[in-house]
C-alpha cells in the first residue's frame, strides 16, 4: 500500500499531478529520445502579407484577409453584416458591459444607414454598396471611439483582468491584510481607460516601485500583494511549514506565468518534462524571486509625506494603548474621565494636524528573503524574513522542499535567452524588475500573443488559441497562426496599445457579422473559421449592471472601497461589489464567478436552477423590476402599448413585435393600473433570454 | 426529460454527442446544467463499472474523534496509564504527557462480534453493517490541511471537493435538487473551500445549508418569493417562456444555451416546491422524528435521509459549528456528550435507510479529519493525531461486520493495512462505480483527479 509515502507535504500533491499529464508524453519522448520541442508560441513573430482572397470587397481591416482566405478554402461564406440594432448592442456590451440607451441606438441606426435619411439617394450597383459600407464603417468607428473614451470601458476590461489576477477585496481574517485591494482595481480601470501601453501595464504590476515611478503607482503591485497566503501554524516543525511556503511561491509563479506568458510553469516544480521546453531549473529560477519578497502594506505617497504620517500613526497607536490600559486599571483612577479626554484630545490633534494622516496604503510586496528555520527551542518554526535581501532557491526534488538539490540562480526561462545567449539573470534586489523586463523583452512575442488572443476572445467568444492561458505544449494550436502573428506584430508596432487592437478588431468585417448563419453553424459548429458571430451570454456582472441600467437605478460613481452586493443600497456596477476569497458571496458563486483563490483563464458558463431562483425571487430583482416598471410609466405614459414599446427599446434596442404586444396585453389586461402586474411583467423581461444574450 | 440539452456551446454537443460519459451529467441536466469536460479529457462513459453505491452520506465528526474510544480497543492504554513506555514512538506536535486510558467498556456485537464501546449502544445494534476502518492516516496534524485532504484530496486549497467530483462524474438523480448538499448547523473550519467545485463547472459545488433554522426557506437562498403567489408566478413564467420561445424561434430554433436556460427556469419553479419538501423534516411522522431524537445532528441525519431518498448524490452532515470534536482538554466527559448526541441519530439513519431498502446503495461514511493522541494533553485532553485513526463505512457495497487494518498497541499509528486518505477516496469512488484514475479534468495544463497519482482500492472491504 502506501508505506513509502514520501512526505507529509501538500506540494507532493501537485508534484504528482504534473506527473499524470506527463506520463504519456514522457514515455513517447523517451522512446524517441526527443529533445524539447520549441512551441510555436516561443518563436519570433512573423508578419505576413495579407493572403489573396476572391471576395475582395468583404475585408475591412487586415485581419479579414486572413480569416476570409481560410473560409474560402473551406468553402464557407462569411455571414452577412449584422443588423445595426444588433451591432450597437454588441458594441456596447463588448466595450462597456452596459446596454446602449434607446437614444444612442436611434442615433447609431441613423448614422449607419443614411438611406433612411431624406437627403440620401441610394446609388445603384457596386459603387452604391461601397459607399453604403463606408457610411456603416464611419458609424461603427464613431461609436467605437465614443465607447473607448467612456469610463465604463475601463470598468469592463478591468473586470476581465481581475479574473486573471485572482482579485479579492477581502480574505480570511487570520491572513495578510488586503485593505488596499480596491486601489489596485481602480488602478487597472484607469490603466485601460488611459490605454497604458501593455508592456508598461505588465511591468508596473510586477515592479512599479523599482521603475522610478511616483508612489501613487504602487497599488499596481497588488497583482503580487493579493496572492493567496495559507495559514502557517508555527508550532509545527519547519519541514511542514516549508511545504506551505513553497506552495505560496508556486501560486505566485503559477499566476504570473499563466497571466502574462500563457504558460503553466508550475508544472515544472517537480521535475523536467521531456517534451517541455520549461525545466524545473526554470521554475526555481523564477520561484527564487518570490522567495525574496513578502506581503506588505505600503504608502502611496513619498517619504516627505509618509514619514511624518508613519510617526503620527505610531504615536496614535501608543496613545490608544495607553488609554485602553488606563480604562482597565483597577481601581480606576479618580480623574479617569479627565485623563482619557486628555489622551483622546492628543489623538485627535495628531490625526487632524498631520497632513495626509489617512493616506491610503497599497496592498503590495517588498523585497525580503524568507528562510524557514527551526525555532530556538527546536519546537516549532520561525519565518525569518531578511528585509532588502534576496535568495536563490535550491531545486526541490519532486517539489519537496525537504529534498533539495543544487542552487538555481534567479533567472528567466532558458527558452528565452537575452542577447548574450544566456537567460537574463536577476541580480538587483529580488529581481522583480529584471523579471518584468524579460517578460516584455525576451518573451515579447509570447507575452504579446497572449494578450492579443485574450482581447480577441472577448470580442469573438473564442480565441485564435482557445486555451487563453496555455500557450505551451499542452495548449491548443492556433486556428490562424499567421493572423495571430501579424496582428501581434502590428500590436507591438502600435505601441502595445490595447485600444488600437480593439479598433482593428471592431472595424473588421468579421466582427460585424451576423450571428444568424445556419450554414456556417452546421458546417463549423465550433466556429473555428469565424464565419459568423457566436451568440454570447452576458456574464453576471454585465447582466446585473444591465438590470440596474434598465431600471434607471444604476449608480455610476467610480472606484473606491467595495461594498457588499447583498446590500439593498448597492446600486453600483457589479465590479465594485465585495469579493471575499474565504467566503464568496452566493450571488457571485452561483453565477459562475471564478474562484478568487486562483487565476481564472476564462469563465465556465452554466445555467442552473439556483441562478433562476435568483431571477425569480431575489429581493434585488424584485426591487429592480419595480423600478423598471415605474420608469416605463414615467417615460411612456399610461397606454399599455407605449410602455411595452418603451420596455423593448430600453432592454432589447428594438421595437416590440405584434406578437409581443399581444403577449403583454394578455398578461396585463384588466390589470393595466396594477403596479404589481407591471412589475411582474418587467421582471419577466429582465430575466429573459434576450436580456442575457448578445447576438 | 428528453428536452434537456446541455447548456454549454453547441460545439461541445456536436463534439461529444450524448456519448461522453457524462451520461450521468446529461441525464441529470435539467437546470443543473452542463459543462462538458473538454476534448482532452480522457473520461469515458461513467460509471466505469457496476456501482455498488449510488449516493454517499458522509457524517463528518469535525474536530477529530479518537478511534479507541469507539471501535479500536486498546487495553495497553490502561496497562501503561500515565507512562510513555520505552521504545514506543509517541512523538506529538504539541507537548503531551503519558498514555491516557479509555474509560469506556467494549463488548462484541452482532453475529460478527465486532467490538464497539458502550458509548454507542444504538449504533452497535448495526454492528453487522459496519465496516470499521482502523488504519486511516493523513498527512498533516492541523485541522485546515487535514480537512482539505479529507474533503478535497490535497492540502492546497484550490481543487474540487470529493462531492464535486462525484457530482461532476455521476450527475444528479433529481433534476430539482442540487446534486451535492452540505449540511452544517454553523460553519466548519475553512468553510466553503471544503465543498468547492474549484475548476469544475460551478453547479458541482456543494450547496451549503445551515440547518440550524429548519425552515427550508431560510436554508436555500431565494427559494421563496416574498410577495408573488405561486399561481401569479406561474402566469409570469408562462409569459417568460413564451417570450423566450419567440426569441429562440427568431434565432433558428436550436440553441442549447437558450434552451438550457428555458429548462432551468422551469426547474427552478418546481424546485421551490421540491426543495421545500425535501428539506422540510417537519413533514416526517412524529414516530420517525422520535427515532432520530433531538438536536442538530439528528435533524441533519434525517434531512440527509430525505435527500438520499430523492436522489441527491452526495450529502455531508457536519456534526457542528467550528470543530466540536476537538477535545484538547476534558476529553472523556466531552466525548461522552458527543457520543450520546450522535449515537441514536446514526442508528436511526442506518435503520431507516435499511427499512426503505436504501442502505444497499447508499454508502454511509463516518469519521473526522484525523484522530487523537493516546497520550494526554493538558492532563485530560487529547491532541491531534494524523498517523492512525478510525472511520466506518456502512451500506453501499462495503462489507459489514468487519474491521480493516490495525493501529499499534496504543492506537497511535496505523501499522497494518494502512489506508491513506487517497486510498479511502479511491475506495469510495470504486464503490460508486468509478475508477479513480479515470475520473479526471484537464485544467491548467494538467489532468487533475481526486487522488493525485495515489490511491489504492481496499478490495478486502468490498462486499
Amino acid at each position: 500500500m502506501n508505506h513509502q509515502r514520501l512526505t507529509l507535504l501538500g506540494s507532493l500533491a501537485l508534484a504528482a499531478l504534473c506527473a499524470i499529464s506527463s506520463t504519456a508524453a514522457e514515455s513517447k519522448a523517451l522512446a524517441k529520445k526527443a529533445a524539447p520541442q520549441i512551441p510555436w508560441s516561443f518563436l519570433p513573430l512573423r508578419e505576413s502579407p495579407p493572403p489573396k482572397v476572391r471576395n475582395a470587397r468583404w475585408p475591412q481591416t487586415q485581419l479579414d484577409h486572413f480569416l476570409l482566405a481560410k473560409m474560402e478554402k473551406a468553402g464557407v461564406k462569411p455571414a452577412a453584416t449584422a443588423d445595426p440594432r444588433a451591432l450597437i448592442r454588441r458594441l456596447h456590451f463588448d466595450l462597456t458591459g452596459l446596454p446602449p440607451s434607446p437614444e444612442e441606438v436611434e442615433a447609431f441606426v441613423r448614422n449607419f444607414s443614411p438611406s433612411h435619411s431624406p437627403t440620401f439617394s441610394p446609388a445603384s450597383g457596386a459603387g452604391g454598396k461601397v459607399s453604403m459600407r463606408e457610411s456603416e464603417q464611419r458609424a461603427v468607428a464613431a461609436a467605437v471611439e465614443r465607447l473607448l473614451a467612456s469610463p465604463a470601458y475601463g470598468e469592463r476590461y478591468a473586470r476581465y483582468w481581475l479574473d486573471l489576477a485572482r482579485y479579492v477585496d477581502e480574505t480570511a481574517s487570520w491572513l495578510e491584510k488586503t485593505s488596499g485591494a480596491h486601489l489596485y482595481r481602480d488602478w487597472v480601470i484607469k490603466a485601460f481607460n488611459d490605454d497604458l501601453p501593455y508592456d508598461q501595464f505588465v511591468m508596473r504590476q510586477i515592479a512599479t516601485d523599482q521603475m522610478g515611478l511616483p508612489p501613487a503607482d504602487r497599488p499596481a503591485l497588488a497583482f503580487l500583494g493579493l496572492a493567496p497566503t495559507y495559514w502557517k501554524e508555527l508550532q509545527l516543525p519547519p519541514d511542514i511549514i516549508k511545504g506551505t511556503v513553497a506552495d505560496e511561491w508556486e501560486e505566485h509563479v503559477d499566476t504570473l506565468s499563466r497571466t502574462f506568458l500563457g504558460l503553466t510553469l508550475a508544472c515544472a516544480r517537480c521535475h523536467d518534462h521531456k517534451s517541455d521546453p520549461i525545466t524545473a531549473a526554470d521554475y526555481y529560477g523564477i520561484a527564487g524571486v518570490f522567495a525574496s519578497v513578502r506581503h506588505a502594506e505600503v504608502p502611496t505617497m513619498g517619504d516627505q509625506f509618509w514619514l511624518p504620517v508613519k510617526k503620527a500613526r505610531e504615536s496614535v497607536s501608543a496613545l490608544e494603548k495607553e488609554r485602553d490600559e488606563l480604562k482597565k486599571k483597577k481601581p480606576a483612577p479618580a480623574d479617569l474621565t479627565n485623563q482619557v479626554a486628555v489622551i483622546e484630545q492628543k489623538i485627535a490633534g495628531l490625526k487632524t494636524n498631520t497632513p495626509h494622516f489617512n493616506m491610503p496604503m497599497a496592498t503590495a510586496v517588498e523585497d525580503a528573503a524568507l528562510f524557514v528555520i527551526p525555532a530556538a527551542n527546536n519546537k516549532g518554526t520561525v519565518l525569518d524574513f531578511k528585509p532588502g535581501q534576496a535568495r536563490d532557491l535550491e531545486l526541490m526534488k519532486r517539489g519537496d522542499p525537504n529534498n533539495t538539490g543544487a542552487v538555481v540562480p534567479r533567472r528567466f526561462l532558458s527558452a528565452f535567452p537575452a542577447k548574450d545567449g544566456q537567460p537574463r539573470r536577476f541580480t538587483t534586489g529580488s529581481g522583480r524588475l529584471e523579471l518584468a523586463q524579460a517578460i516584455v523583452q525576451e518573451a515579447a512575442p509570447l507575452t504579446a500573443r497572449v494578450i492579443v488572443n485574450r482581447i480577441w476572445k472577448h470580442h469573438f467568444g473564442r480565441g485564435i488559441v482557445d486555451t487563453p492561458s496555455e500557450f505551451g505544449p499542452s495548449g491548443e494550436a492556433p486556428s490562424h497562426p499567421e493572423l495571430l502573428d501579424d496582428l501581434t506584430a502590428r500590436f507591438i508596432k502600435n505601441g502595445w496599445s490595447i485600444k488600437w487592437l480593439h479598433r482593428e478588431i471592431l472595424l473588421s468585417a468579421a466582427w460585424q457579422q451576423s450571428s444568424l448563419a445556419p450554414d456556417s453553424e452546421k458546417r463549423d459548429p465550433e466556429n473555428k473559421l469565424f464565419a459568423r458571430m457566436p451568440r454570447r451570454r452576458l456574464d453576471f456582472e454585465a447582466w446585473r449592471d444591465t438590470t440596474l441600467a434598465a431600471a434607471g437605478t444604476l449608480d455610476r460613481s467610480f472606484g473606491g472601497v467595495a461594498t457588499a452586493l447583498t446590500s439593498e443600497k448597492n446600486l453600483r456596477r457589479t465590479l465594485y461589489g465585495t469579493v471575499n476569497r474565504h467566503e464568496l458571496e452566493p450571488m457571485l458563486r452561483i453565477h459562475d464567478f471564478p474562484d478568487p483563490a486562483a487565476h481564472s483563464a476564462s469563465r465556465t458558463e452554466t445555467a442552473t436552477a439556483l441562478q433562476m431562483l435568483f431571477s425569480l425571487n431575489s429581493p434585488f430583482l424584485l426591487a429592480q423590476a419595480d423600478a423598471f416598471a415605474a420608469r416605463l410609466e414615467k417615460e411612456a405614459g399610461p397606454a399599455l402599448n407605449d410602455r411595452v414599446t418603451r420596455a423593448h427599446a430600453i432592454l432589447f434596442q428594438r421595437p416590440a413585435t405584434a406578437k409581443e404586444l399581444a403577449l403583454a396585453t394578455r398578461f396585463l389586461t384588466g390589470r393595466e393600473t396594477d403596479k404589481r402586474a407591471w412589475s411582474e411583467y418587467a421582471q419577466a423581461l429582465l430575466a429573459s433570454n434576450e436580456t442575457q444574450f448578445v447576438d | 426529460m428528453n428536452a434537456i440539452l446541455p447548456l454549454s456551446r453547441r460545439a461541445a454537443i456536436a463534439r461529444f454527442g450524448g456519448g461522453l460519459g457524462t451520461l450521468g451529467l446529461l441525464a441529470s441536466l435539467p437546470g443543473v446544467a452542463s459543462a462538458l469536460p473538454n476534448a482532452a479529457s480522457p473520461m469515458r462513459a461513467l460509471p466505469h463499472f457496476r456501482p455498488r453505491a449510488k449516493r454517499v452520506i458522509h457524517l463528518f465528526m469535525n474536530g477529530g474523534p479518537f478511534g479507541p474510544d469507539f471501535f479500536d480497543p486498546k487495553p495497553d492504554l490502561t496497562k501503561f496509564a500515565g507512562q510513555r513506555p520505552e521504545g514506543a514512538d509517541l512523538r506529538t506536535e504539541r507537548p503531551t504527557g503519558g498514555l491516557l486510558p479509555v474509560p469506556f467498556k467494549f463488548s462484541n456485537h452482532g453475529k460478527s462480534g465486532l467490538p464497539v464501546s458502550d458509548l454507542l449502544p444504538f449504533t452497535a445494534q448495526f454492528a453487522d453493517d459496519l465496516c470499521v476502518l482502523r488504519s486511516v492516516h493523513t498527512d498533516n496534524p492541523n485541522h485546515g490541511p487535514a480537512l482539505l485532504l479529507m474533503n478535497n484530496g490535497t492540502m492546497t486549497p484550490r481543487v474540487p471537493a470529493m462531492g464535486s467530483w462525484c457530482s461532476y462524474g455521476l450527475g444528479s438523480e433529481n433534476a430539482n435538487l442540487p446534486s451535492y448538499v452540505v449540511l452544517c448547523p454553523g460553519r466548519p473550519v475553512r468553510f466553503s473551500i471544503l465543498w468547492t467545485s474549484a475548476f469544475l463547472p460551478s453547479q458541482h459545488g456543494g450547496s451549503y445549508i445551515n440547518h440550524s433554522n429548519l425552515d427550508p426557506k431560510a436554508m436555500i437562498p431565494w427559494l421563496h418569493n416574498p410577495r408573488t403567489p405561486a399561481d401569479a408566478q406561474r402566469k409570469q413564467l408562462d409569459l417568460l417562456a413564451e417570450m423566450n420561445r419567440e426569441h429562440l424561434a427568431t434565432r433558428g430554433g436550436v440553441d442549447a444555451a437558450l434552451q438550457g436556460r428555458i429548462e432551468a427556469m422551469e426547474t427552478a419553479y418546481r424546485m421551490q416546491f421540491a426543495a421545500t419538501d425535501a428539506f422540510d423534516i417537519a413533514r416526517e411522522p412524529a414516530a420517525v422524528r422520535e427515532t432520530y431524537g433531538k438536536g442538530h445532528f439528528a435533524n441533519g441525519c434525517l434531512m440527509a435521509r430525505r435527500l438520499a431518498e430523492r436522489g441527491v448524490r452526495f450529502i455531508q452532515v457536519y456534526y457542528g459549528n467550528s470543530q466540536p470534536w476537538d477535545t484538547h482538554s476534558n476529553h472523556d466527559p466531552q466525548t461522552r456528550t458527543l457520543a450520546k448526541d450522535i449515537d441514536q441519530p446514526i442508528a436511526a439513519l442506518l435503520g431507516d435507510l435499511k427499512q426503505r431498502g436504501l442502505l444497499e446503495d447508499t454508502l454511509v461514511v463516518w469519521g473526522g479529519e484525523f484522530g487523537r493522541t493516546p497520550v494526554s494533553e493538558n492532563g485530560n485532553g487529547r491532541d491531534h493525531n494524523p498517523h492512525g485513526f478510525c472511520m466506518f463505512l456502512a451500506g453501499g457495497g462495503a462489507k459489514g461486520g468487519m474491521s480493516y487494518g490495525e493501529t499499534d498497541n496504543f492506537g497511535f499509528k496505523a501499522v497494518e493495512n494502512r489506508m491513506h486518505i487517497h486510498d479511502l477516496h479511491a475506495t469510495l469512488l470504486h464503490l460508486l462505480g468509478v475508477d479513480h484514475e479515470r475520473l479526471t479534468f484537464r485544467y491548467a495544463g494538467r489532468d487533475f483527479r481526486l487522488t493525485d497519482v495515489h490511491g489504492n482500492v481496499a478490495r478486502e472491504i468490498l462486499a
